[in-house]
């Protein structure tokens, strides 16, 4: 094979794969939205919030852990998460859910929850 | 008082400068003038203050100097050793000066071996030292308290592993390995030396391959066995912000051995070193200028030193930019006309390619939340997309991996490659076998299968062949064919795992997935500040049965967080692991009645019918002898049933076996409710009580027994984990080999083969 084959060959391989890639780049995206936008979305988001301690439970049936998320604006939406407790859940500043909402069952499915708790590797005692 | 860790930092960048000096005015005035001895004098001073930096820190930690406010945040006084030695590099500050002290030292090895490079390896490697020394003096570990605490807030439990401790010292002397080979590129480009510093740099490059691949698949192997998620990568970005280095400086092994065997790819491979190098920095600065801090678990501050990590990459992209242009018609293109599509140098072309795709598409997805937030709000992209996008890359490598290695340089024939073919199907056949035997996954997997057999049984023959002749001639086979076991441990472990979740009370036996499985009763031990909850649950199978201690610790952090880790239990085996984690645990009865509460001293609580009110504590006997042994510890309580006159009681806690429930104390009133005191924590003032309402108490047969106990527990069956390991340590045992193997090559002084 030509030199000069190789190069077009391999450009359009390189073309083709980052097309490919930015494809599943944008329709992997979970922009963050706030809980009404969520609730309308149809595919994968992220919703930043507190939860509420009372809510957190596990659902004996399904076990799956169910909670309340509260955003800064008030608005509250429940959530499930089919998954082990993480760490420093119930005394995380911030919770991030990604997921989607399930329309039917009225309820936030979470595939991952991001804890943003003060104390994990990095300290809040910047200023001390 | 003078700081003695930050004066010594500010002398190391002064000599640090002085160093960059002298081999400025060595390359300058050319070699052999001499003033190459002011910058050897320069960097072995700045050797020794960065050390003395890295040793007062040290002994800050070993002696508990808390009026550091980094030592005050990362360690405290009941810390092991080992965890406070590594308490060092547990936060940013400490790390960066980690950094700093390891490319010091490899620096000196530099400066030894460059030879006659020494004033231009130098002169580009100490500027790369001088922006780490800025990081490291705008965020200084040595940054002191206005009041010193008693106490430090200790280190979080998640760290104290000793895979952990060991994680960042080789992550970062992979990034300060990075270094060396774009200095003996930029150096090699700039005095038109186009071909002589592959030699050298090879090694290096191999080094920092190593070092950077172990540091990741320690992170991993950490991550499996203490986090209890069950998983060993997750695609976090700072996950991958050390898995994109490592990708480009896996492409660029390739590209310098291309070069050194075939002296073409120059200018590839001055891309591929300065890309490598850059994405260093670059991935500082995704994980450590708090840009990514909402989208990664890994929750990075911003400590002020964006800006200078954005003036870091741009200075060493515009010399690597620069030099290329300048330099470009100077560089010749020497290759042959054709090139056989059977030929190692095709193959090494295309796995180059291969490499920096898979590069550049994960390194999109870390940086989705840059990316996004120029154009709209910022979002991050789901795991699901380096999956997707990487599993077609890695069928090609592994397709590769089957033929290539088996291929010499320049064309061939392929009835050649037809002899070994029985092998590369033989491999592909029985893992095809196996993976539909155990169910039929999606295509993508299944070729990734296919290929990941044939790969790693022709590498295995491949490995056989040349060890024969000289082992270390197998150095790429053994990396190639760790490889091919990886990727089909990486396949068994997350396409075929079964995992459930199963609720146990205590003592009855529940078969999962063909164990069975029963939870005897917990022990719950007072740790310095919370409480451990072991839980115990044997296991059996056929005539086999083991005992599995899953730990639940709920911690108090000295900043009065509350926490809670797992410590998950694996039992290993050569074709598949039992993962249990403890999801959640609780003592009492589905009925509720029965609760485990903690009290603080003064504090009221209401229990049913009950009012409590935590009095005192009290020792009943032993107060005087001092020991822990034989000791009782009770609390004395106010107890009033439905509002009426208060009744005093006071249950006991046996301290010297943490393993006996305290004795049951009935309650004053008509029902039949009981306290138990299980658990004391004096610092906090706290105690721990099981209360047993009227109706679970009634429910029980044997009033003396302990309230009954439930745990969710996670139950996986992971197969193929011992592979992966295997598969992994080969990867970096062959390239170990690889170093030994360039080294004596570029000694010996012929270089090429």
């Amino acid at each position: 094979m030509k030199i000069k084959k190789m190069h077009i060959i391999g450009g359009i391989v390189i073309i083709a794969a980052m097309g490919l890639a930015m494809n599943a780049f944008r329709s992997s995206l979970t922009p963050y939205v706030t809980v009404s936008d969520a609730k309308a979305y149809g595919h994968s988001v992220q919703v930043a919030g507190i939860t509420e301690k009372e809510s957190i439970r596990y659902a004996l049936d399904t076990q799956k852990l169910v909670f309340t998320l509260r955003e800064d604006g008030g608005a509250e939406m429940a959530i499930e998460y089919d998954g082990a407790k993480p760490a420093n859940f119930e005394d995380a500043d911030k919770v991030v859910a990604i997921g989607r909402w399930d329309k039917n069952k009225g309820i936030f499915e979470a595939k991952q929850l991001l804890i943003k708790c003060p104390t994990k590797y990095e300290g809040r005692v910047k200023g001390v | 008082m003078i700081n003695f860790g930050q004066l010594s930092l500010w002398l190391g960048i002064i000599t640090l400068c002085l160093s960059s000096l002298g081999y400025w005015v060595a390359f300058a005035k050319g070699d052999g003038t001499g003033t190459e001895s002011y910058g050897r004098t320069g960097f072995i001073s700045f050797t020794i203050f960065v050390s003395a930096a890295a040793i007062l820190l040290m002994v800050a930690f070993l002696g508990h100097h808390f009026e550091y406010s980094y030592v005050t945040r990362y360690s405290s006084r009941d810390l092991p050793l080992l965890y406070l030695v590594s308490a060092f590099w547990a936060g940013q500050e400490g790390s960066f000066l980690l950094w700093v002290f390891l490319s010091a030292w490899l620096g000196i090895i530099l400066m030894v071996k460059s030879g006659r490079h020494e004033s231009r390896v130098m002169l580009i490697y100490t500027l790369n030292n001088l922006f780490l020394m800025i990081l490291l003096i705008k965020q200084s570990p040595f940054r002191t308290l206005a009041l010193t605490p008693a106490d430090g807030y200790g280190m979080n439990q998640l760290l104290q592993d000793p895979w952990m401790a060991v994680h960042p010292p080789i992550v970062f002397l992979g990034y300060a390995a990075y270094a060396i080979p774009f200095a003996y590129a930029v150096s090699a480009l700039w005095r038109r030396d186009l071909d002589e510093w592959i030699g050298p740099a090879l090694p290096w490059a191999i080094f920092a391959f190593v070092m950077l691949g172990a540091g990741i698949i320690i992170g991993g192997f950490w991550s499996y066995k203490v986090l209890g998620w069950g998983g060993y990568w997750g695609w976090d970005p700072v996950e991958n912000a050390s898995l994109l280095p490592w990708l480009a400086g896996t492409a660029l092994v390739h590209g310098m051995i291309l070069q050194k065997t075939k002296k073409r790819f120059r200018k590839t491979n001055f891309l591929l070193v300065s890309f490598s190098f850059l994405l260093v920095i670059y991935c500082t600065f995704l994980t450590r200028s708090g840009i990514l801090a909402d989208f990664s678990v890994h929750s990075f501050t911003d400590l002020g030193i964006t800006g200078w990590l954005v003036l870091f990459m741009g200075v060493f992209a515009a010399i690597s930019v620069w030099l290329l242009v300048t330099r470009a018609k100077n560089i010749p293109v020497e290759h042959e006309d054709d090139l056989s599509f059977f030929s190692r140098e095709f193959g090494f072309i295309a796995a180059m390619m291969l490499l920096l795709l898979s590069c550049l598409v994960t390194g999109l997805g870390t940086s989705a939340p840059l990316i996004t937030r120029i154009m709209e709000k910022p979002a991050s992209v789901s795991t699901a997309f380096y999956v997707k996008t990487n599993l077609p890359l890695a069928v090609l490598v592994l397709l590769l991996l089957s033929f290539v290695p088996q291929m010499p340089f320049g064309n061939n024939k392929p009835g050649r490659l037809l002899k070994k073919l029985p092998w590369a199907a033989g491999g592909a056949i029985i893992a095809l076998a196996v993976a539909l035997w155990h169910g039929s996954p999606n295509i993508g997997v299944l070729l990734l299968v296919v290929f990941a057999g044939a790969a790693t049984a022709m590498n295995l023959e491949l490995a056989i062949r040349l060890m024969k002749k000289r082992f270390s001639l197998s150095s790429s086979a053994l990396v190639h064919l760790g490889v091919g076991l990886m990727f089909i441990g990486i396949v068994a472990s997350s396409v075929y795992d079964h995992s459930e979740k199963e609720r146990f009370i205590q003592g009855a036996t529940v078969p999962v997935m063909g164990y069975d499985m029963s939870l005897s009763a917990p022990r719950f031990l007072e740790t310095g500040k919370g409480e451990k909850v072991e839980i115990p649950l044997r296991v059996s199978k056929g005539g086999n049965s083991f005992l599995a201690q899953l730990d639940i610790i709920q911690e108090k952090s000295s900043s009065g967080q509350a926490q809670q880790f797992v410590h998950p239990f694996i039992k290993r085996g050569l074709l598949s692991d039992l993962y249990l984690a403890p999801v959640d645990f609780e003592t009492r009865d589905t009925s509720e009645l029965s609760k485990r509460i903690s009290v603080k001293k003064g504090e009221s609580v209401q229990l049913g019918p009950y009012t409590l009110t935590f009095v005192a504590y009290h020792l009943p006997q032993g107060m005087g002898s001092g020991t822990m042994q034989g000791m009782q510890l009770g609390a004395q309580i106010s107890v009033s049933y439905k509002d009426g006159t208060p009744e005093t009681i006071s249950p006991v806690l046996d301290m010297s076996h943490p393993d006996n429930p305290g004795t049951r104390v009935r309650l004053p009133g008509p029902e039949t409710a009981s306290v138990t005191l299980a658990g004391v924590n004096a610092s906090e003032k706290t105690i721990t009580l099981v209360y047993e309402g009227p109706e679970s108490a009634s429910n029980k047969n044997d009033a003396a027994s302990s309230p009954k106990t439930w745990a969710i527990i996670d139950i996986s069956v992971k197969p193929g984990m011992t592979i992966l390991w295997i598969g992994t340590f080969l990867m970096l045992f062959g390239g170990i080999v690889g170093i030994v193997r360039r080294r004596q090559k570029h000694n010996s002084g012929g270089g090429i083969r």
